[in-house]
């Protein structure tokens, strides 16, 4: 126990382990470079963690890798087990099962106080006791640094949040943007060998989240840190991470890059989260829109169909090769999402999904007309 | 386990508490509850057979219902009233009156007595100035009506203080959409309003009855052991001048707390029969 | 009942619109105040005239005002030694009450939600069982045996904290709920705190408003408690309650001063228990 590396390598301390040295911020680029890729791509390692509230499991077998400096997302629904996930791996929930390993040392057991595991709360869980400095120096303290490292190191951290001049307020005194990037100082203070972020942004405005997101990641990357986060927001895991872990009912159900988890869905689950997914069998697939497979499930993104009214060419002008033969039907409702236009068009009874990229006025199908589905084949998914 | 390692500090922490509570607060319960049924060297229930067929321990028991059940009643209504009244004032008036209100609940036993035998006593102010006027001609504070009214004066407090909170979860907004769906006020409080609150108001209800039932010092200093009640009894049969019965009392006094639980059981029961009826 | 009468026939449907009605709702609901609230206050203003009043005999007011009573009470040693040891009771059960139920809540709050389930029936034993009650059976328990605290301060000051429960636990548990104690110390422990230095440097100082709140309610409703020390301890420390039962036949003024006296004091102590002129802003502030 006592040969567990600190999350903080002070001058004083006893001298630093080479594991102790890795945590530390400025070395860990280099680090990045020098340590064999096999163990940096393991860096945390979730091995059949299992938990159950009573009767009913709340996460069952997680199995995951996350790399040295990975930003990974945990996307799902309300009440997938996402939270208790985090609250996990932190130690403030513990597991009936299972195992989580960071840089090769198994932590399950530890307290969270020895976990070098930094957290931030999706309402912040500021002291309200306490001044900002006091907040972020607070975890220096219990690490007993002495005062005028502790004086230098919030200061640094402060500035990264660029929250130094706010130094001696409350936080009743914040805003919501401004407590939560306190609440980032205060674990960042300690450089933590992960940070985990608990729906941090989903108590804030949208302007301020969109602000904060990208200061967020700006951060996470300059540090090279490993996070874990959690959100139930898709824009959000597509928009920040390096690689999403999509969450349902207590399973991860399939891990990727963005690219990977919106274009190219696994399961039902996964289609149905991550966007307007038009669902068929084969034999819809088949004479629909021509589209051949032995498979119980096709699935088409809204952006994968195009439209070509009946009298003009079609309204994609970037339209390739690969489309299928079409089918006729009738556009039955037309909604503006921005620079998306959705259309649901009901071919032989079934109601297709076509987004079309919102070019202009002249571009637009009105509802009631008659128009050819087509799919870009390439875009099918067998599931 | 990480949880384990904490446990068992956590628990010593927790122990003196309970150690005095079972001490302080359970085991007079418990030891009241076995001697009531401790007759000379055996058991029986010869002390609930003497209760029972004494006529003055009867009277007793009559008039502590008695007194509880009329105090509580005008007592609740009168909060509820008041309650509503303090919902519609203005801000700076309300808080000046609930934090009057909360002084008054502290103001109980000897010094409330002892206020209102200056107010009301024989030679009281508002007495002569009754009797003056031809009203409360042979009022006495030292009787029955005497302490109802002293009893009610104690419960308003108590009442409003306990229904409050109720009365601040009515939401405006519930009161906004049912007038947008065509309600009236009477509709308002006959179908939302009273709904909410009728449990509240049960609750104050049994809490108002324990209380009265219970009370003791304000009638003592008012009156002695000339008032009969069970409190006064059972006060008197641990702590009188004359020969002294803990048996006879602990049996008296577990009938009380029969009276008090037969209370809460009705409440019970009355709520969950309203919970029927607002289904509807 | 009453409550639904009223309002429908002196106030206007609220679909009617604010403009018809304010005036003549105003008229009910104060019309309901003014009576309730001078019955409440009346036997209260009549101690205070009868405490400054030179006599008071059979008339409508008395004949002069002075501040004779007051004066004598507080130069009669009986007075102040009854009311020092009523301070020393009351303190002490505070303490001691304080140490044992604020581990229990913080526990109950944080760590055990069962424990509070349990707490939540237990504070309701003051209540349902009523002091005279308990009384007879602490007589029996320590009237001699080991412990013979029957006579003593001491049972007095035990008693206190088991009737002080339900005052005690529920501010505590709010003061924690209002600040999310359980989330600061999540915090607090993933920075290195270990659980006990958390409870001391996150914990303590956001409960100071809680804790505060809790010593002043209880405190006015043990400095008042009179049936556990009139039979429990009676004559043999005789505490402020005792005393003024005791001298209740004596001189009305001079009782009044008494009483008015007492309440003044828990008055005092009230608006200081409501944090008046101190800063709360920490602690009104993270919502």
């Amino acid at each position: 126990m006592s040969s567990a590396p600190a999350p903080l390598s002070t001058p004083d301390a006893t001298p630093a382990s080479p594991e102790t040295a890795v945590a530390e911020r400025s070395t860990v680029s280099d680090s990045l470079v020098a340590e064999p890729p096999s163990a940096d791509s393991r860096y945390l390692r979730l091995q059949g963690l299992s938990k159950r509230f009573g009767t009913t499991s709340v996460f069952e077998g997680i199995e995951a890798d996350i790399a040295r400096g990975e930003f990974v997302t945990l996307l799902g629904p309300s009440g997938c087990g996402k939270s208790t996930l985090l609250r996990a791996i932190a130690g403030l929930t513990a597991v009936d099962a299972g195992h989580v390993e960071v840089d090769g040392e198994t932590i399950t057991h530890l307290p969270p106080q020895k976990r070098g595991i930094g957290m931030v709360f999706q309402h912040y869980a500021l002291f309200p006791n306490m001044t900002v400095f006091d907040n972020v120096a607070f975890g220096l303290r219990m690490h007993k640094v002495p005062s005028a490292e502790r004086q230098q190191r919030v200061d640094e951290t402060l500035s990264l949040v660029e929250l130094e001049t706010h130094a001696h307020k409350h936080p009743h005194q914040l805003s919501g943007g401004q407590r939560q990037r306190v609440a980032l100082a205060r674990s960042l203070v300690l450089e933590p060998r992960i940070l985990l972020m608990d729906e941090p942004l989903s108590a804030l405005d949208a302007r301020i989240r969109q602000h904060l997101r990208e200061q967020l990641r700006n951060i996470q990357q300059q540090l090279g840190l490993t996070t874990l986060f959690v959100t139930h927001d898709q824009e959000e895991a597509l928009m920040m991470s390096d690689r999403i872990f999509l969450m349902g009912k207590g399973n991860i159900l399939q891990k990727g890059d963005g690219e990977a988890l919106y274009t190219r869905p696994e399961s039902q689950e996964v289609a149905g989260f991550m966007g307007a997914y038009n669902c068929l069998d084969a034999q819809q697939a088949s004479s629909l829109l021509g589209y051949e497979a032995d498979a119980a499930q096709v699935v088409f993104r809204p952006e994968a169909l195009y439209l070509k009214s009946t009298t003009d060419e079609i309204n994609d002008p970037t339209m390739t090769s690969n489309l299928g033969p079409g089918c006729g039907g009738v556009i039955v409702q037309r909604r503006l999402l921005g620079n998306v236009i959705r259309y649901r068009v009901e071919c032989q009874g079934f109601a297709l999904h076509v987004d079309a990229l919102n070019r202009g006025a002249r571009y637009l199908l009105p509802e009631g007309a008659n128009v050819m589905v087509h799919a870009d084949l390439e875009e099918a998914r067998i599931l | 386990m990480t949880a384990r390692r904490f446990i068992s500090p956590a628990i010593l922490c927790v122990v003196p508490f309970f150690v005095v509570f079972a001490a302080f607060q359970l085991a007079p319960l418990v030891f009241v509850a076995i001697n009531a049924f401790r007759v000379g060297d055996g058991w029986g229930l010869a002390h609930f057979q003497e209760i029972i067929a004494s006529a003055f321990y009867r009277q007793a028991m009559w008039r502590t219902l008695e007194i509880a059940i009329v105090s509580s009643l005008v007592g609740i209504v009168i909060a509820v009233l008041t309650c509503y009244s303090l919902t519609r004032l203005g801000g700076r008036w309300r808080r000046l009156l609930i934090a009057f209100t909360n002084m008054t609940s502290n103001f109980a036993g000897v010094p409330l007595a002892f206020a209102f035998i200056i107010l009301l006593g024989a030679n009281g102010a508002l007495t002569l100035a009754l009797q003056r006027i031809g009203l409360f001609e042979d009022f006495s504070l030292y009787s029955r009506s005497g302490l109802m009214i002293i009893y009610t004066w104690f419960q308003v407090p108590l009442g409003v203080l306990l229904l409050l909170p109720a009365f601040g979860a009515l939401r405006a907004e519930w009161r906004e959409s049912a007038s947008l769906l065509g309600a009236g006020r009477h509709d308002y409080w006959r179908y939302i309003g009273l709904p909410v609150l009728w449990p509240s108001i049960a609750g104050t209800l049994t809490i108002l009855l324990a209380n009265a039932v219970g009370t003791y010092a304000t009638v003592f200093a008012l009156v002695g052991n000339n008032y009969n009640l069970m409190t006064i009894r059972i006060a008197n049969l641990v702590a009188g001048d004359l020969f002294l019965q803990p048996e006879l009392a602990s049996a008296l006094s577990l009938l009380l707390v029969g009276l008090l639980a037969t209370i809460t059981l009705v409440q019970q029961r009355l709520l969950r029969r309203s919970h029927h009826v607002t289904d509807h | 009942m009453s409550l639904i009468t009223e309002p429908r026939s002196t106030a206007m449907p609220a679909r009617d619109g604010p403009t018809t009605s304010p005036a003549r709702r105003l008229r009910l609901h104060v019309w309901i105040a003014i009576p309730v609230f001078t019955a409440l206050a009346l036997p209260l203003l009549a101690t205070l005239l009868y405490a400054v009043s030179t006599r008071w005999g059979a008339t409508l007011l008395p004949d002069g005002l002075t501040l004779e009573w007051l004066a004598r009470l507080w130069s009669t040693p009986r007075f102040i030694a009854a009311f020092g040891r009523s301070l020393f009771v009351v303190a002490g059960a505070l303490m001691l009450s304080l140490v044992l139920i604020l581990p229990v809540a913080f526990l109950a709050h944080t760590r055990y939600p069962r424990l509070d389930r349990w707490m939540n029936v237990l504070i309701l034993a003051p209540f349902a069982v009523p002091p005279v009650v308990s009384s007879v059976g602490l007589l029996q328990l320590y009237a001699g045996g080991p412990l013979p605290l029957v006579g003593t301060p001491w049972i007095l000051m035990l008693t206190y904290v088991s009737i002080a429960l339900p005052f005690m636990y529920r501010s505590l548990i709010n003061s924690l709920r209002s600040f999310e104690a359980n989330e600061l110390m999540e915090a607090a422990q993933l920075l290195g705190a270990s659980p006990l230095t958390a409870f001391f440097n996150v914990i303590l100082p956001n409960m100071r408003l809680g804790i505060r709140i809790a010593i002043f309610l209880s405190f006015s409703f043990l400095i008042g408690e009179f049936v556990f020390a009139n039979m429990l301890v009676g004559t043999r420390f005789e505490t402020l309650q005792i005393y003024l039962f005791n001298v209740r036949r004596e001189s009305g003024h001079f009782t009044s001063a008494l009483v008015i006296t007492l309440f003044v004091f828990i008055l005092i102590l009230t608006w200081l228990g409501n944090g008046r002129g101190e800063i709360t802003a920490p602690e009104a502030g993270d919502t």
